[in-house]
């Protein structure tokens, strides 16, 4: 499980990977901002079957014209 | 008779249709009410008033020529300013958007029109139906019409202002974790998240496209049963649109609720978000009216409600990202801080977690599914009155607990409608869930529960300021 409470350079270095070039006060929210994220997902059961398909699965009949 | 700009819908299209009300007079009244009121509102970020007076004037012709097509010829409404208007500006209250002219209209708004509804204009909404209240986006949000220092809620807050004040007598609005429902409780009027699926999203511009909805707002739950009337129905340009038969949503209205099943997920009410002694009064005068129309309650287990607000929340930042990463990352000055902070953590979530998420959707839309099935419908307030408008802590997205979102995650149709008012005279409000595509018993529920009572009967008191 991650860090509840990533460190601001964890932050950066993600943010780096996901293409973000920020200005320091959007880092600062974005810091914020995720921990707050990681807490949810934290709080996320994960025990799950390997066959536990989610919610969307693909209809391909939608698609037909 | 009642002032012409506080007619419902079926009100006025009864004297629409019996040639004792001109669309054309109807339509002037609401342009002259918000031209004198609007100021204290800013309900409307963009009027069509030349094109409505000549819309009206065409279905006054329609009208006098063939009789009315629908319950809505003749009928003004307006549309939150993220559903698509060909050559209308569609802001989405974000600077982004600023000079977006749509080229084609969204389905619902094709749907109104082909109906022959006279649209107003577009309706203030949170920047992108997500970040806000905000005061550095496009602009300046919606106030309360039962009391301007108090906020509409979001993201439908034009929509439910513009109802509230007489401005219009329908709308349509979005709602991905309560957005229709919020308003329309804020606001003392009905609004209506119909199943997902149910009514077609496309050329709504998206806020999370797995949890949003589009629907209407409106005086009573009849009105939002004649628009649900109009817009419901399989559109195969939205890929989640159900293909599914539309009931005869307005005939199902019989006022009948004798012998009505309503669960009460007490543990959500008492344990994890305890009411307000006020709201919780007003909910058990609520229940108690339908227990006097001959109405069971009983409680109901649900799962916890930080479950599905941690669901939709992980996978709304994730959606939201998706849709807005190129501009978070070459132009985020242009988002309000609001949404920017709402949404830009997005990018930072491991696909293997988005997954797991919509994963454990599936377990929480099952649970709630496999309850509803106990009961006709659930019931339990859609939120506390409304507070004062300013700026919300801008993690209060993550963190505020919602009475609303719930039933986004399971897709289930939920109905707002007003069951009193507080001290301050701000609305209380009732919640009520139903059955997947079961829209019909959940407006026949409110509408029973509307015409039981007496809180139709009061209006917000908006007097024009004095220009002396």
């Amino acid at each position: 499980m991650a860090d509840a409470s990533p460190t601001p350079e964890e932050v950066a270095l993600l943010a780096r990977h996901a293409g973000l070039e920020l200005p320091a006060e959007y880092l600062r929210q974005l810091v914020s901002a995720y921990g707050h994220v990681r807490r949810m997902i934290d709080r996320l059961p994960l025990e799950r079957s390997r066959d536990d398909e989610p919610a969307h699965t693909f209809d391909p009949r939608r698609f037909v014209p | 008779m009642t002032d012409l700009h506080f007619l419902t819908i079926a009100e006025a299209s009864r004297l629409i249709a019996a040639r004792k009300l001109s669309p054309v007079e109807l339509v002037d009244t609401y342009l002259e009410r918000i031209a004198a009121l609007d100021d204290q509102l800013q309900s409307f970020v963009t009027l069509t008033a030349d094109r409505a007076r000549k819309e009206a004037r065409v279905a006054e012709a329609e009208i006098v020529a063939k009789g009315p097509r629908s319950r809505m010829h003749g009928i003004p409404y307006c549309l939150k300013d993220i559903y698509e208007t060909a050559g209308i500006r569609t802001t989405a209250q974000s600077k982004l958007l600023a000079d977006n002219v749509p080229a084609r209209d969204s389905t619902c708004q094709q749907r109104l029109d082909a109906a022959g509804g006279v649209l107003l204009g577009k309706n203030a909404t949170w920047e992108f139906a997500h970040g806000g209240p905000s005061w550095d986006v496009l602009f300046p949000p919606a106030r309360n019409p039962w009391n301007t220092e108090h906020s509409p809620a979001g993201s439908s807050s034009g929509s439910g202002a513009a109802i509230a004040a007489g401005f219009a007598p329908a709308t349509l609005g979005s709602d991905t974790g309560g957005s229709i429902r919020g308003p329309a409780a804020a606001c003392g009027i009905a609004g209506l998240k119909p199943t997902y699926g149910l009514v077609s999203r496309r050329g709504v511009l998206p806020n999370c496209f797995s949890h949003d909805h589009a629907g209407p707002l409106a005086w009573t739950a009849e009105d939002v049963a004649i628009l649900m009337q109009i817009i419901a129905g399989h559109d195969p340009e939205d890929p989640g649109s159900l293909d599914v038969p539309v009931p005869d949503f307005v005939a199902a209205l019989t006022g009948e609720v004798k012998g009505l099943v309503i669960g009460v997920p007490w543990q959500w009410l008492e344990k994890e978000i305890p009411l307000s002694p006020a709201t919780r009064a007003s909910f058990d005068a609520a229940l108690e009216v339908f227990r006097d129309l001959g109405a069971t309650v009983r409680p109901v287990s649900l799962p916890p409600l930080l479950q599905f607000d941690d669901v939709k929340r992980t996978i709304a930042v994730v959606e939201l990202f998706t849709i807005h990463g190129k501009d978070l990352r070459t132009r985020p000055e242009m988002f309000g801080s609001s949404l920017r902070y709402r949404i830009i953590a997005g990018g930072l979530v491991r696909a293997e977690e988005y997954m797991q998420a919509v994963r454990h959707r599936t377990v929480l839309a099952r649970a709630m599914q496999e309850a509803m099935a106990t009961v006709d419908v659930v019931m339990l307030p859609t939120a506390e009155p409304a507070g004062r408008l300013e700026s919300l802590p801008p993690e209060s997205l993550f963190t505020r607990p919602s009475f609303t979102t719930a039933f986004n995650v399971g897709g289930n149709p939920a109905l707002s409608v007003c069951c009193g008012f507080a001290e301050n005279g701000l609305p209380f409000s009732l919640q009520i869930a139903g059955r997947v595509l079961d829209d019909a018993t959940v407006l026949r529920v409110g509408d029973a529960y509307e015409k039981a009572t007496s809180w139709r009967n009061r209006r917000p008191d908006l007097v024009a300021k004095s220009t002396a």
